[in-house]
């Protein structure tokens, strides 16, 4: 390790005097003005014994003289003490360190060998290797998740195997939660977890190391108190200084060696119902084109390890930097499970692969209380919404029976329609209400307004999907809530209030339309005429109805937890992840499954008895994870004004980021000082015992 | 150093271990009746011992008369050796002996005191001389127990002081005493003249001659340490040392061909040499090595 010196003593003089010290000494000895006399009975002997030593004297003495050898050497420690040698080591002392590892999925790619996990945790050990004796380091692993590896000890074996202990995930990356961890936990002034015996010193401050390719979005708003963060870049790409980016114009993303697989969606094809159509989306990061391959296998569910078979495939183009979509058709053989796999060879294999179903339609268990309504039957009796529901109709009076009551509080229902009907309790279901609002002290202040003008509808909401024609619709009255309960989205304005909302409700959303449809024999409003009821109701199914096409169209990624709806009233499943390995789910109190150790991307299948199954599929599709190229390092050439444009942000404030940690000058001058107080203890022992060398 | 010298030598511990010495010594005379050195013999088993036939040339006065009476022939009367014996101590009194923890001198005083006792427990005629860089006046002739006193007094008067020369006091020893005897020498032999010559003109007396050569124990092994001056008590010589292994091993192998070199030319000249250091209890070195070397009974 290389040395360097940081003297504490500038002045020359000072140096000059110190300089002249062992010189001192040694002419001191050559002088040697008194000899400390002694009395002796006779110097015959002496005489006699000296006679033979006294050839080369001089060097004889300064050779002998163990004395003299130590005092030089003691003066020798000090001033090489006093210059203040310190050895590059990664720390200093009495220092905190929190090691926050990136462990997700783009950190398997092999740019850096082997994997960019395995750089983090060689770099992170070279903290824990340069600790001292007195320092302290604790261990985050991160991905979307943070989670503490080590608490803070200074056990530098068990740090190293818990470092090695971090596995990869395949989870998209969230710094914030990283940092709320940190500073959490490592904040000497919150510190609540402090191992035993050790004293939390508001004077240390932690440093925190992140070892991440900056593979997520800049935190901001975020105080990270007195712990002073550094970014440990891992990755080979290097990004380009642009010299003169232009204005308004953002900097081309920096190139990466990875092709992934953004997208892939099965959809029936609206023309030829019997066929199916897998889409596709592919993004290649290089700065060449790519010619490849896209393979579509038909995977066997009996079989989740085995490559399954192939049935297409399809060679794509896809330009540097750029997207190329891919399709394939399949004739509808009920559910199938595909995987599409890209015949290329890049850094991150894992977004080479997607995975995603067909057949398997769902149907909504949809439940009508209604006394009688015309309209909105026929709006749940098109064939798209008979495609996608099973609906039952109860009156009101059968509604308040015992019956109904246990089945829509077991979760018997994904959707329970309420037509001019306020229930007396909610039930584990989604709801739609039609002129009544939903029972609880939220909805109790309401007005009763006549003629309200429609303002403003929420067209990006997916219930008011393709829903156009609000604005001519009329309504008569309606019965308007004056606040809207918290959290709550209005789907239609109107000058008197919102005259349809949504509100979450503990896992499930209350959607009310404040308006009845009938009035009495004829109609409340003319919306009932109207293309855009029968479309609000097919959305409702579709969104709050939980109806899906095919399992294939929702999303899951990787580590998020998956909300299950198996169309059984057991109160456990089985889920198989792509593994291979099973585990038992509990019904949450909610009425679904949700499912949390969805880690890997693949088909995963959920089993129930007597006979049931349904197939999920997790999917990478996440393009920072995929986006290769590392962010946060300030490229060579870059004036200093300009760097701060590359550093990763935290709290608005730029992070300091290099390749390897900065390396903390270690200091060096006690040991050497104590080694010269040795010395001078040596000397002094040798003095009075009178050990002769 | 000074004050171990002016302690008195005869304090109770010394004249407890001297009453021992008594009694040990009185066994030792009973026990080697038949010992090689003569002595004079008084009491019960003294007068006589045998008779023999005169021949001519016998000295007339020691015919027994009486035995002529009876049976009318000359027999002579055979008596013991009845010579007195002459046990003289030279004692180092010079500057060299001032040194150790008790001081040489102090030392030599006790071993001196201690023969002397013996001699006078068994009658003999006791002689004390001391010397540094000449023959000092010593004690003359002193008999019987009695005179134990005048002895203590006399070392006790002693002190050290002045250059050894041993060479010119053991002439002017020679010349005072010609009588046969025993002489012990009591010194350090730390003479820069050398011991030879002195020792040569004590066995031209032919006397049997004892040396007791005394070391403090810091001779033996310095405890010494840095640079130091040593000075030379005796003629303020001076020796400038830096203290280191080699040199301590050299001094020691200095002090060992010294030690040798003296024995070994003692023993060849039929002297009795007795090496001993301020350390060794002086009752011991009386008991056990003078014993074995025979110069107490």
């Amino acid at each position: 390790m290389p040395i360097d010196f940081s003297p504490p003593i500038t002045s020359l003089a000072a140096w000059a005097l110190l300089a002249g010290v062992p010189a001192g000494i040694i002419a001191l000895y050559f002088l040697k003005l008194r000899r400390k006399p002694v009395q002796v009975a006779s110097t015959l002997l002496w005489r006699r014994s000296l006679e033979d030593l006294h050839v080369n004297s001089l060097f004889q003495r300064l050779r002998r003289n163990l004395l003299l050898f130590l005092q030089l050497l003691a003066v020798a420690c000090i001033v090489l003490a006093l210059l203040g040698p310190r050895m590059k080591g990664a720390v200093g002392h009495g220092a905190r360190y929190v090691l926050a590892i990136d462990n997700s999925a783009s950190m398997n790619a092999t740019d850096v060998s082997p994997t960019r996990l395995a750089q983090a945790k060689t770099e992170a050990k070279k903290i824990i290797d340069g600790m001292q004796g007195d320092d302290l380091a604790m261990i985050i692993s991160f991905s979307d998740r943070a989670k503490v590896v080590s608490n803070y000890t200074s056990n530098r074996s068990l740090l190293k195997k818990r470092i090695d202990d971090i596995e990869p995930t395949e989870a998209s990356t969230s710094l914030r939660d990283a940092l709320q961890v940190a500073a959490g936990l490592a904040n000497p002034n919150k510190v609540g977890d402090v191992p035993e015996g050790v004293v939390a010193s508001s004077v240390v401050a932690p440093k925190l190391l992140i070892y991440t390719d900056g593979g997520f979005p800049d935190v901001e708003g975020f105080q990270l108190g007195n712990i002073e963060p550094e970014v440990v870049v891992i990755g080979k790409a290097q990004p380009q200084f642009e010299a003169k980016a232009e204005e308004g114009k953002a900097a081309p993303p920096a190139p990466s060696n990875n092709v992934a697989i953004l997208a892939l969606q099965t959809r029936r094809n609206d023309e030829k119902p019997d066929v199916y159509q897998v889409f596709g989306r592919v993004h290649n990061y290089k700065l060449e084109d790519v010619d490849t391959e896209a393979k579509l296998f038909v995977i066997d569910p009996t079989k989740p390890k085995a490559a399954g078979t192939l049935r297409d495939a399809v060679a794509i183009k896809v330009p540097a930097q750029g997207d190329a979509a891919f399709k394939f058709d399949l004739p509808d053989v009920g559910a199938t499970e595909l995987e599409v796999r890209l015949l290329i060879e890049d850094d991150l294999p894992l977004d080479n692969r997607a995975f995603t179903l067909i057949g398997n339609p769902r149907k909504a268990q949809v439940l009508v209380v209604s006394a009688g309504n015309k309209y909105l039957q026929d709006a749940l009796k098109t064939s798209l919404a008979d495609a996608r529901a099973d609906v039952t109709s109860v009156t009101p009076d059968a509604a308040k029976g015992d019956a109904v009551t246990r089945d829509m509080a077991a979760g018997r229902y994904d959707l329970v329609i309420f037509d001019q009907f306020r229930p007396e309790k909610n039930p584990e279901a989604n709801t739609l209400y039609f002129g009544a609002l939903p029972p609880g002290p939220n909805f109790e202040k309401t007005k009763d307004v006549t003629g309200p003008t429609i303002l403003d509808v929420n067209g990006s909401h997916p219930l008011m999907q393709f829903i156009r024609d609000l604005s001519v619709v009329l309504v008569n009255k309606a019965t308007v809530v004056t606040e809207l309960p918290n959290g709550s989205t209005a789907l239609i304005e109107s000058n008197a209030g919102p005259l349809a909302f949504v509100t979450p409700r503990e896992g499930f959303s209350d959607t009310v339309i404040s308006f009845p449809l009938l009035d009495g024999q004829g109609v409340n409003t003319d919306w009932v005429r109207k293309f855009s009821f029968p479309l609000f109701v097919f959305n409702a199914l579709q969104v709050i109805g939980n109806a899906r096409d095919s399992a294939g169209e929702e999303v899951h990624a990787p580590a998020q937890p998956v909300l299950l709806r198996p169309e059984t009233i057991n109160d456990t499943v089985k889920v198989t992840n792509p593994d291979g390995t099973g585990s038992e789910l509990k019904r949450a109190p909610q009425g679904g499954f949700v499912y949390n150790d969805a880690n890997a991307t693949g088909l995963y299948h959920v089993n129930w008895t007597p006979q049931g199954t349904m197939t999920f599929a997790v999917n990478e599709f996440d393009s920072r994870e995929s986006d290769l190229a590392p962010r946060g390092l300030v490229p060579e050439g870059t004036p200093a004004s300009e760097a701060d444009k590359y550093r990763i942000k935290i709290g608005f404030n730029p992070v300091n980021s290099a390749r390897a940690v900065t390396e903390a000058p270690r200091d060096w001058w006690k040991p050497i000082a104590l080694l010269a107080l040795g010395v001078v203890l040596v000397e002094w022992y040798i003095y009075n015992r009178r050990v002769y060398i | 150093m000074a004050e171990t010298a002016t302690k008195p030598l005869l304090d109770a511990e010394f004249l407890v271990k001297l009453e021992q010495l008594e009694l040990v010594s009185r066994k030792i005379f009973v026990g080697r009746m038949k010992g090689e050195r003569k002595s004079k013999r008084r009491g019960s088993s003294v007068e006589f011992a045998d008779h023999r036939n005169y021949t001519s040339g016998d000295d007339l006065r020691h015919i027994d008369w009486n035995v002529y009476g009876r049976l009318d022939k000359l027999f002579l009367k055979l008596f013991l050796e009845e010579e007195d014996l002459h046990f003289y101590t030279m004692l180092d009194t010079s500057m060299s002996m001032d040194f150790g923890e008790p001081t040489k001198l102090q030392y030599g005083k006790q071993v001196a005191a201690a023969l002397s006792f013996i001699g006078l427990v068994n009658h003999d005629r006791v002689m004390l001389d001391t010397f540094s860089s000449g023959l000092d006046n010593g004690l003359r002739g002193i008999r019987g127990r009695s005179q134990m006193y005048r002895i203590v007094q006399y070392l006790d008067s002693l002190s050290a002081g002045g250059g050894s020369n041993l060479t010119a006091a053991a002439k002017e020893f020679a010349i005072k005493h010609t009588g046969k005897g025993v002489v012990v020498v009591i010194s350090d032999f730390l003479d820069k003249r050398g011991y030879e010559d002195a020792l040569r003109y004590l066995l031209a007396r032919n006397m049997d001659i004892y040396v007791v050569h005394v070391l403090s124990k810091e001779e033996v092994e310095p405890e010494l340490a840095g640079d130091l001056k040593l000075v030379d008590v005796e003629d303020d010589d001076f020796a400038e040392i830096t203290v280191s292994a080699p040199l301590l091993a050299r001094y020691k192998a200095t002090l060992n061909a010294f030690v040798g070199g003296l024995k070994e030319w003692c023993t060849k000249r039929g002297i009795t040499y007795i090496f001993t250091t301020n350390h060794n209890p002086f009752d011991k070195l009386i008991l056990n090595y003078l014993r074995e070397r025979g110069l107490v009974k």
